[in-house]
């Protein structure tokens, strides 16, 4: 590189340099937004990471969450983590990784156990997401962790004991290496593999017709009432009502249903707009959907009554 | 709960799975074709049709336009095998139907993990605390105050053509590649944002987070953060939809689309990653020897025929376009090549829309067909020099059980009676 040359360039460091400096300076330019609080940052800073970092004060036992996890967990997730239909298993599958079919779970497959905490507490249990106190959560993380063989029946999770339990697979993830495959644009004579064609007939189609032709026929002016409430039931109060989640009186049920009705009519609506908690269960007010209108709700339940007869 | 690792069939034997997909498609072709047969032949030339002697309805019959409804049959679908319920799921883009580039916004695919929730902008806050010197609470309206950008970008989901690391499964061109949109975004540089907090030098990551009810979050690498990520509100000219993160959102041009939190509430500037359950359990990447990547952001180079497919067959020897996407999240789309004999031979295609990087390009090719089968395949290449790889190569390397960021060549199989079908070289 030429003096002049050289000059010319730490000339240009030295002008980058400053303009970082005035981009440091540059906090408050537009002067946008309300400086955020401590107790606001506190209400929404939920986040955990593998250091320990956010983990809050608190403790849960096996045994806490063994209660916990029956009550509010297993009708998806099993009661041994082994997952229900199509939700998430939780426990199981160690050494399973290298198998032609895997199974991911926490104990097999999780990194860390901030993992968990964080998740349960965020986004768990599936219908009422941030309705576990801090100690259940440590006490559901630590059902989960037991049902992974990964602690004693008597081991209690807090902040201190966070740190004695090292998941199977940390250590096992690496950062992306791609590119990790290089074809050639070759355009004549090029190789190609073997052809596989489905064997047995043609592959998978899904059902087109329903939407397309719903859209031709005229529109009627109101859904009929049991129509809308076997809509919003598929859509939404299935999720619970199907199999029972959290107390909830499963559809076509009868005795299920009879002492809720004992009440009468009205207060089972009441109950499924306006919230109920008790011995029986936990009814969210609108199922949690606070978007529903007080009709719609009731379109609802009258179906779900209507399939007792 | 919704469980990625679904998206390979795990745990479905095949027979099941097509006998189920054969229940599911009873006469669902014929009425597919419905539109073009509504009406009888009265107003064809040399008559004249009814519309042209009378008078249609005025302005404001729809405040706000829907497409004709003779398009009813442009839909976002689902497969509900994939998921438990229809509140942690996914629904797909109908590709074959698309023009341009540009996806409409009520047919940009859905993914939630809790359903949408309904928010009122008025009562929407984004948060941006963690290693800065001024955390700061925005508004919907301080946003706007902001300089913003327009830039129109794809999204992927990193599980699109999940489906099919064993084998050809799907066979409509909307589930096999249909976890994929481009639109137009406009909204605030993240790094402006960052720059009016103040960030630590020492930051190095920051946590993006949702205000669904699965607070959805990702760790989003510094570098990425102050190159091209942005804050957005707006979607195709108009304020995003409910189910694209209304009211403000992220956007990670070229990256998974599960890093582009939607219903943005939170950003927090870190030293480290968090290793949340969206970039541990899921959205990592299991290799053959049992080790997984994480962070596997870019979603490659990557490209399919939509024309024709399962969903628009051959009708007619003769001339045809044969038509498709490209795109590649480290860049832009340098060349697409087009094989009809499984891979042999290639033309170069014509490429038919504005080259944006991180952007569909769309691609055409004449193609004169004379009625025998063909073996349709596309291959693209981005202006790296990456050319988009074939199921051998991936599975040589990744096996197939990665789940995520396949980008393998397609393959439309065309019989002779024009109806296209889903194969695979292997």
């Amino acid at each position: 590189m030429s003096s002049s040359l050289k000059a010319a360039f730490t000339s240009l460091i030295l002008l980058m340099l400053s303009a970082g400096l005035q981009a440091a300076d540059k906090a408050g330019h537009y002067g946008v937004g309300q400086l955020a609080t401590p107790a606001q940052i506190k209400g929404w800073d939920i986040d955990v990471r593998p250091d320990g970092a956010g983990l809050p004060e608190g403790s849960g036992s096996v045994l806490d969450g063994e209660v916990l996890y029956e009550a509010q967990c297993a009708e998806c997730h099993g009661s041994f983590g082994e997952g229900e239909g199509r939700h998430p298993i939780l426990a199981g599958g160690i050494g399973s990784l290298t198998a032609d079919r895997p199974t991911r779970s926490v104990g097999s497959y999780w990194p860390y156990v901030s993992t968990l905490w964080d998740y349960i507490h965020r986004a768990m249990p599936f219908t009422a997401p941030e309705s576990l106190t801090d100690d259940e959560v440590y006490a559901v993380t630590a059902y989960v962790l037991y049902l992974n063989d990964l602690v004693e029946d008597d081991f209690e999770l807090n902040q201190a004991t966070y740190h004695d339990v090292i998941l199977p697979n940390q250590g096992q993830f690496y950062p992306d290496d791609r590119p990790d495959v290089a074809n050639v644009r070759c355009m004549t004579d090029c190789l190609t593999g073997t052809l596989v064609v489905h064997s047995e007939s043609p592959g998978f189609r899904p059902a087109m017709a329903d939407s397309s032709t719903a859209s031709l026929e005229a529109a009627p002016k109101a859904m009929p009432k049991l129509t809308a409430g076997k809509s919003t039931y598929d859509q939404l109060c299935a999720i619970c009502h199907k199999s029972g989640i959290g107390g909830a009186p499963k559809l076509g049920d009868a005795k299920d249903w009879a002492n809720r009705l004992q009440k009468g009519h009205a207060a089972v609506l009441a109950n499924a707009i306006n919230g109920y908690v008790g011995e029986q269960g936990v009814m969210p007010a609108k199922g949690g959907f606070s978007h529903l209108s007080d009709e719609a709700v009731t379109a609802a339940v009258d179906y779900m009554l209507k399939e007792l007869q | 709960m919704k469980d990625d690792t679904v998206l390979t069939g795990d745990g479905l034997d095949r027979r099941t799975l097509l006998l189920r997909g054969l229940g599911l498609a009873g006469g669902a072709v014929t009425a597919a074709m419905l539109p073009s047969t509504v009406g009888a032949s009265d107003g064809l030339p040399p008559n004249v049709p009814a519309w042209t002697k009378s008078l249609g309805p005025g302005v404001l019959t729809h405040p706000y336009g829907q497409p004709s409804p003779y398009e009813g049959a442009v839909q976002r679908r689902t497969v509900d095998w994939l998921t438990a319920d229809r509140i942690a799921s996914i629904s797909f883009t109908p590709l074959a139907d698309l023009s341009g580039i540009i996806t409409p916004s009520g047919l940009v695919f859905e993914r939630y993990h809790a359903g949408v929730p309904q928010i009122d902008p008025a009562q929407h806050r984004l948060m941006i605390h963690g290693m800065v010197k001024r955390p700061l609470v925005l508004t919907m309206d301080d946003l706007q105050r902001l300089p913003s950008v327009s830039v129109i970008r794809f999204l992927e989901c990193p599980a699109n053509g999940g489906m099919e690391w064993r084998g050809a499964q799907m066979d409509r061109v909307q589930f096999t590649h249909g976890m994929l949109a481009c639109c137009e975004w406009t909204g605030v540089l993240l790094s402006t944002l960052l720059e009016e907090v103040g960030v630590d030098p020492k930051a190095s990551w920051i946590l993006a987070e949702g205000a669904d009810g699965a607070h959805m979050s990702r760790s989003i690498p510094m570098d990425k953060a102050l190159d091209d990520a942005m804050v957005v509100f707006a979607q195709n000219g108009e304020a995003l939809r409910p189910e694209q993160g209304y009211p403000v959102r992220l956007i990670n041009p070229g990256w998974e689309g599960n890093t582009s939190i939607k219903w943005l509430r939170r950003l927090k500037v870190g030293d480290k990653p968090w290793h949340h359950r969206e970039e541990t359990s899921k959205y990592t990447d299991l290799m053959p020897d049992g080790r997984a990547r994480e962070f596997s952001f870019v979603q490659e180079c990557n490209s399919v025929i939509t024309s024709p497919s399962p969903e628009k067959p051959m009708t007619v020897k003769g001339r045809y376009q044969v038509q498709g996407f490209a795109w590649s999240g480290r860049g832009k789309i340098k060349h697409i090549d087009v094989s009809s004999d499984g891979g042999k031979t290639w033309r170069e295609a014509r490429i038919t829309s504005v080259v944006l990087p991180r952007a569909l390009t769309r691609f055409a090719l004449d193609f004169e067909w004379d009625g025998s089968p063909l073996y349709l395949q596309s291959r693209a290449v981005d202006d790296t020099g990456y050319v988009q790889p074939t199921y051998s190569q991936l599975r040589a390397v990744r096996g197939t059980n990665s789940i995520y960021h396949k980008n393998a060549i397609h393959t439309w199989k065309v019989n002779e009676n024009g109806s296209v079908d889903n194969v695979q070289f292997s």
